[in-house]
């Protein structure tokens, strides 16, 4: 599968939908409207709190690998959830359903931040589902 | 499969959603009689998940907790103490389990969530401290009423929020929790708060539990990447 960004960002009325939450408010942090789908390689999994985090290496349309990190839920959630430290490694091919952080700024690292509420794998196993904002409140 | 996450329902409150939910494991509750101590008391003890993560309510606001609340809701929480790593203060729950361990003279709260707070609830005769700092968790004493543990607690500061919303109270917060196991599988509080200076009158409520045999308390060291605290913006 040819790996490449498909960034959709949905100016929609999300009113009817219901956010999630982690510890922090969604809201506050992340931008509903702003919803992006990338394919790439996974480049590592942190398994910490508050929320484990996935890097995931993507090449844009010029063939540039830039790196995304993905938050994802707390390890106590998502271990109830079904899955573990091992349930995604580096090297997977994934296609990851997310978020873009609301100030655009990167992590400390350079990387893009954004909340991932699904990520598929390229057998089609889904992991990690359930993100800490499957909708949000629209930003006003 | 979905993980556990928190949701906000169409009023604006937070809370757990998904199978693997609190609220999914009320049918799972064990079923039999409560427990004893060998006093005869009722023993409480066990590893605890809440069923009702929105029973709260909305108590009654003075002017200046309305307009405190107002201005967190406008700001989307993002100044939450939680969200920061902090205490989340009584009688705030997260969508994780809490752990009661119950001695004669000491019942001990062990929070998944929030932070790892622990709180005591002292049986042992004693008071309130006459001086007390201000605490996030507050100092609660206890005593029994028949087969009802009742924990009093004040001496609270004024930083943490009643939920995820950003319900306000101040220094003067007392809270009263009744706990009382009516069976081996569940864990029923009534729980009145009352503070002069940010409700009009006292609020009570009813918060219930579901004992879990399969899930123990699980680490959650919430500062170890809590990368998330200098991009909460807000609007």
């Amino acid at each position: 599968m040819k790996l490449g960004i498909t960034l959709a960002v949905v100016f929609g009325s999300l009113c009817s939908s219901l956010p999630l939450l982690a510890h922090h408010s969604f809201a506050a942090e992340y931008d509903s409207r702003k919803t992006i789908t990338v394919h790439g390689i996974v480049q590592k999994v942190a398994w910490v709190n508050p929320h484990a985090y996935v890097w995931v290496d993507v090449k844009d349309e010029n063939g540039k690998v830039v790196t995304y990190a993905f938050e994802s839920l707390s390890p106590n959630a998502l271990m109830r959830g079904g899955w573990t430290r091992n349930s995604l490694k580096a090297g997977d091919e994934v296609t990851v359903d997310g978020y873009l952080a609301k100030d655009g700024k990167p992590l400390a690292d350079g990387s893009i931040h954004a909340n991932s509420k699904l990520i598929t794998l390229a057998d089609g196993r889904k992991v990690f589902a359930g993100s800490s904002a499957d909708n949000a409140e629209p930003t006003k | 499969m979905v993980a556990l996450s928190f949701a906000q329902d169409q009023t604006g409150k937070f809370g757990p959603v998904g199978p693997g939910a609190p609220e999914q494991r009320k049918d799972k509750a064990p079923q039999g009689p409560a427990p004893k101590m060998p006093d005869g008391k009722p023993d409480l003890s066990g590893v605890w998940t809440p069923n009702n993560f929105f029973a709260m309510g909305q108590p009654s606001l003075t002017p200046w907790a309305d307009a405190l609340y107002k201005e967190r809701r406008a700001n989307l929480s993002k100044d939450d103490p939680e969200g920061h790593c902090l205490p989340a203060g009584v009688p705030r729950i997260s969508p994780f389990p809490m752990k009661l361990v119950q001695t004669p003279a000491l019942v001990i709260m062990l929070e998944e969530g929030n932070i790892h707070s622990y709180r005591q609830f002292f049986l042992d005769g004693r008071g309130h401290p006459k001086d007390l700092d201000p605490l996030w968790m507050g100092d609660s004493v206890a005593k029994w009423d028949g087969d009802t543990l009742v924990v009093d607690t004040i001496g609270f500061n004024d930083k943490t929020w009643l939920n995820g919303q950003g319900l306000p109270h101040s220094d003067q917060l007392h809270v009263i929790e009744r706990y009382q196991r009516p069976d081996l599988g569940h864990l029923s509080v009534d729980i009145t708060l009352d503070d002069p200076k940010a409700f009009t009158k006292p609020h009570s409520f009813n918060r219930t539990y579901t004992l879990l045999t399969d899930w123990e308390i699980h680490e959650y060291v919430c500062n170890e990447f809590n990368v998330d605290a200098e991009h909460l913006v807000g609007k």
